[in-house]
């Protein structure tokens, strides 16, 4: 039992780290496609520094600022540009998989020696998720976010920065996405590979509605998805039932909790580009 | 001087813009290229090999049918607010479809027709689903679509390792191979199966008269630009909503009733049969800009960009990788020079 | 003015050899940065070019099953003359391209279709799983060996079946628990998977899927682990015992000699299937080469004992008598040997008799000890 509770949390950290980033982008009102491609590419080059300095925290750092540093280029695209957000990441997730791959060739097949622990990792994103409630719900900038993701004018009238506050939240948001591909190639699969993020981005993506747009409730969507991801292949066998069902609960149980447990309220100036009127 | 607001922007500044995104994209792939030795003599030679042979015209057709089919319905889709990202899910059921008219029912001419019309159905039937949580019971389509993509593939892994695995496939996970008259015709030797082509064509201009000649594309496009008129004029939203993901989700389904049909002949791991047109599409569908007629530039675009890419890999021995650079790049080139269009300097 | 006959000669000769350069071209299904089946094939293209002097070749990767005839007109337009197409997806795909491209030699990997102008190769595991096998079996202790499997497709049943039978000849009772993660690479899925055999009490792992997360997770909790496919030692030097290394080398280089020679050309190929072994060097016990298995653990194996014909022997020697014996010209062993049964008792290979190629190609039967889901089982 307290197996299965640990690969719940540890196969969720990553997951938790993606949804906790995504999410704080998409309470300042900017939804972020690109989770996937912005994972692959930090988690490189977590990997790559980690292979040069034998540093981790480095690593981890590395990670954190490629993260944000991508994030920061989605919220120029995407707040100052004012382009489609969705189709800006989808663009986003398939340069960086494929950048990720095509710059990682040389680090293919390497072992890595010093890893770093799961645990920490699942703490600090635990940690992480209670930092971004209370900066949400408990502070005035916290106001100020996620009032652009609600009213944006109202934010403009009142002297804040749309532009400032989206740039802020998505670079933030781009650094947790880094560090989730940190775990991923530092801790929770020590090695470099292309397709390493394996569809985790995307799943981070559906995860922040299911979570209804909540970094506390993230903590549990993204756990009972690790849940359930262990639990296809822990079954499988010990029940008369295909193995491709098991493989498919995951992603049915999300749709079917989240139709049954009612509706979680999206901010609702999401994905809408702000401009001032005149 | 000083930049403002450009409300309605020419289209020939709307074409320039977008020129200067693709040789902005082209730029920025420099050091990309050069990583690997190559110059962009070369990978501008690797593009017009492509248009310039017949097998890479070819290419171009055969990567263009599916982001006909898949992308018109997408624009409208996206036209209207609903955001479908599962056109891979409703391929894959598409394919279902079709294979199960294909190995199951008696052969006859309406052998064909059934596979498009079932497939078809079945696609629809899966965006249909992520329309009706929506409706229902509040859930995101882009979750929806998204977690529905992954139970198509786990549907049709089921289908070809378990019930519909074939005698002839030695164990392997296919099925058996589609009889003759369940196969589409191609253009000469090339896997250009031209029946599917000819229907995306007329649909994706079926799509442009029903959004713009009739009373149900009256009401979608009101939908799309106001939905408070929408509701104001008493628009019913939500049938408005299962139309749209019946068409869109109707169209993803036929692409890949024309895929297993016209290319693999059977069934196989689903990972195989989509190969991403789903999401490629959704370039293809916001490239458009919402008119069903306009994928019919700009799905072979895209096919131009996937050709080139294998062009590319196939003639310098590059990562396959290179070709979701080389699309990912162009796509934000493309969306940045879009919105730049729409502003003019005032002196 | 024989001298310069002879330099002429010799002058042309050289533009003969120059010119006359055979080229290969090979198309991967995968990418070949990734540690397993695409990345072999590419290892051995480069030590066939590098052993024949006279081989020129190019490779394409991450080739999608539908686009392997637009690759090959491709390729056969760039002049290639011999084409390794090495994915079983590719099959009809080749065939037809064959029927194009009549002169043209093609090869397919495991597949099973064959024209004048079309071979078909395998380099196959099977024996060196029996031998992991027998080890797994002497080193478990909860009687439970953990096996993370790709696809349940006949060659993946054929290896774990060896395997099983293997443990099984040491520890009669211990079972191979089998989960199916329906990829050849996601680190993920392998790493759960790993996990969830851990949880149920597997203490010694074996796994087809193309990254050595298996074995890293194996290692974390201290169980052995066999590698796959390519050298998987230096990812936990402690804990990985042995496993299964290829060498597609062996295969390109004695056919594209032989093509290079004549004795192969775009005729006479219908026959022509490499199902090759042990004994022709296209296979190789350990997790790196020429270490069989990791000498941190010979001592363990020496001391575990298994019954050979009503003699107790140490495992260790077994397993090193056995890789002999197939290494050889005349193996006498094979791990597919009748009487057999499968899990459920029904004979799949009467006495007397070792299974045949078209019985090892198409095994979906399961062997005694295999426990969890096999899907395509026969009733």
């Amino acid at each position: 039992m307290e197996e299965v509770f640990l690969r719940a949390v540890y196969f969720g950290t990553p997951l938790l780290l993606a949804t906790l980033g995504a999410l704080l982008g998409e309470r300042a009102g900017v939804v972020n496609l690109g989770v996937e491609g912005m994972m692959a590419l930090s988690a490189l080059a977590a990997f790559a520094v980690a292979q040069g300095s034998g540093n981790l925290l480095l690593a981890s750092l590395a990670a954190a600022a490629v993260g944000a540093g991508l994030g920061l280029f989605h919220a120029l695209v995407t707040v100052t540009l004012r382009a489609n957000a969705f189709v800006a990441g989808l663009a986003l997730a398939m340069a960086g998989v494929g950048a990720a791959g095509l710059l990682g060739k040389r680090y293919e097949g390497l072992p890595l020696f010093l890893t770093a622990r799961e645990e920490v990792f699942a703490l600090a994103s635990v940690a992480l998720s209670v930092l971004l409630y209370l900066l949400l719900y408990k502070t005035r900038p916290g106001l100020y976010l996620r009032s652009v993701g609600e009213n944006p004018k109202a934010v403009d009238l009142f002297g804040g920065s749309v532009a400032g506050l989206r740039y802020l939240a998505l670079g933030l948001g781009g650094g947790l996405i880094g560090l989730a591909g940190a775990d991923l190639s530092l801790a929770y699969r020590p090695s470099w590979a292309d397709g390493l993020t394996a569809g985790l981005g995307w799943v981070a993506v559906a995860l922040v509605i299911f979570v209804g747009w909540h970094p506390l409730r993230a903590v549990l969507g993204a756990w009972f998805f690790g849940l359930l991801f262990f639990l296809q292949f822990r079954l499988q066998g010990s029940v008369p039932i295909p193995p491709e069902a098991f493989a498919a609960m995951p992603y049915a149980l999300v749709i079917l909790v989240l139709a049954l447990s009612g509706r979680g309220r999206a901010p609702k100036a999401l994905g809408v580009p702000y401009e001032r009127e005149r | 001087m000083r930049l403002e607001k450009d409300p309605n922007p020419s289209p020939l500044k709307q074409a320039l813009a977008l020129l200067l995104g693709l040789l902005l994209a082209l730029f920025l792939l420099w050091p990309v290229l050069l990583v690997y030795g190559l110059g962009p003599d070369q990978a501008l030679g690797a593009l017009l090999d492509t248009l310039r042979e017949p097998l890479g015209r070819a290419e171009v057709l055969r990567r263009s049918i599916p982001l006909l089919l898949i992308g018109s319905g997408l624009a409208l889709a996206f036209r209207t607010g609903f955001f479908n990202i599962g056109a891979e899910g409703q391929l894959l059921l598409g394919a279902v479809g079709a294979g199960a008219v294909a190995l199951f029912l008696p052969p006859g001419p309406w052998t064909l027709p059934l596979m498009f019309l079932l497939g078809g159905a079945l696609g629809a039937a899966w965006a249909f689903l992520a329309a009706w949580l929506r409706a229902q019971r509040g859930v995101n389509e882009i979750l929806s679509t998204l977690m529905l993509n992954y139970l198509a593939q786990y549907l049709v892994l089921y289908l070809v390792s378990g019930p519909w695995k074939g005698e002839t496939a030695r164990g392997f996970l296919y099925t058996d191979p589609f009889p003759p008259w369940a196969q589409l015709p191609t253009l000469g030797s090339s896997l250009v199966h031209w029946p599917t082509l000819l229907l995306g064509v007329v649909l994706a201009l079926g799509l442009q008269v029903l959004l713009f000649r009739t009373p149900l594309g009256f009401e979608l496009r009101v939908l799309g630009g106001n939905p408070l008129a929408a509701r104001y004029l008493g628009l019913k939203e939500w049938r408005l909503l299962f139309a749209l993901a019946l068409l869109s989700g109707g169209l993803s389904g036929m692409a890949g009733v024309g895929e297993v049909a016209g290319i693999h002949h059977r069934l196989m791991e689903p990972a195989q049969i989509s190969l991403g047109y789903g999401f490629t599409a959704v370039i293809v569908a916001w490239l458009a800009r919402g008119h069903p007629a306009l994928v019919l530039f700009t799905a072979p675009l895209m096919g131009v960009v996937l050709a080139a890419g294998d062009g590319l890999k196939l003639a310098y021995s590059v990562p396959f990788r290179v070709v979701d650079v080389v699309a990912g790049l162009i796509l934000l080139a493309l969306v940045v020079a879009d919105r730049l269009s729409g502003y003019r300097w005032r002196k | 003015m024989r001298r310069l006959a002879f330099g002429l000669l010799l002058a042309l000769g050289l533009a003969l050899a120059q010119t006359d350069k055979l080229k290969a071209c090979f198309i991967y299904v995968g990418p070949i940065g990734d540690i397993g089946w695409t990345h072999a094939h590419d290892q051995a293209r480069k030590k066939a070019e590098a052993a024949l002097p006279w081989l020129e070749t190019k490779y394409v990767e991450s080739v999608p099953e539908a686009q392997v005839v637009p690759v090959i007109d491709r390729l056969v337009g760039e002049g290639c003359r011999v084409i390794f197409a090495t994915s079983f997806g590719y099959m009809d795909g080749v065939l037809e391209a064959a029927r194009k491209h009549p002169d043209v030699i093609f090869g397919h990997a495991s597949g099973f279709k064959r024209a004048p102008n079309v071979m078909t190769y395998m380099a196959d595991f099977y024996q060196v799983y029996y031998l992991n096998g027998l080890m797994a079996g002497a080193l478990t202790k909860t009687g439970k060996v953990g096996y993370v499997g790709a696809f349940p497709i006949p060659e993946v049943k054929r290896h774990i079946n060896a395997f099983a039978l293997g443990v099984r000849a040491v520890n009669p009772k211990a079972s191979v628990y089998v989960k199916w993660i329906n990829a050849w690479f996601d680190p993920a899925k392998a790493r759960e998977a790993t996990e969830a055999l851990m949880s149920q009490g597997a203490d010694v792992f074996a796994f087809t899927e193309d990254t050595p997360t298996v074995v890293q997770t194996a290692a974390r909790k201290g169980k052995y682990s066999f590698s796959h496919y390519s050298p998987m030692l230096k990812f936990a030097p402690d804990h990985v015992v042995s496993g299964q290394l290829v060498h597609w080398e062996a295969i390109y280089i004695d056919f594209l000699k032989k093509v290079k020679e004549g004795v192969y050309t775009s005729k006479n190929l219908q026959d022509v299937d490499y199902f090759w072994l042990l004994k022709e060097g296209a296979v190789e016990l350990g997790a790196d080469y020429g270490v069989p298995i990791n000498p941190k653990h010979v001592s363990l194996l020496k001391a575990a004992r298994m019954k050979v014909g009503g003699k107790e022997v140490p495992v260790y020697d077994r397993v090193m008598a056995l890789l002999k014996d197939m290494s050889s010209q005349a193996p006498t062993f094979d791990p597919f040997t009748g009487p057999l049964k499968d899990r459920k008792g029904v004979v799949r290979i009467p006495a007397g008799r070792k299974a045949s190629l078209q019985e090892l190609l198409t095994m979906e039967w399961a062997a005694p000890g295999v426990v969890g889901d096999w899907p395509g089982e026969p009733k």
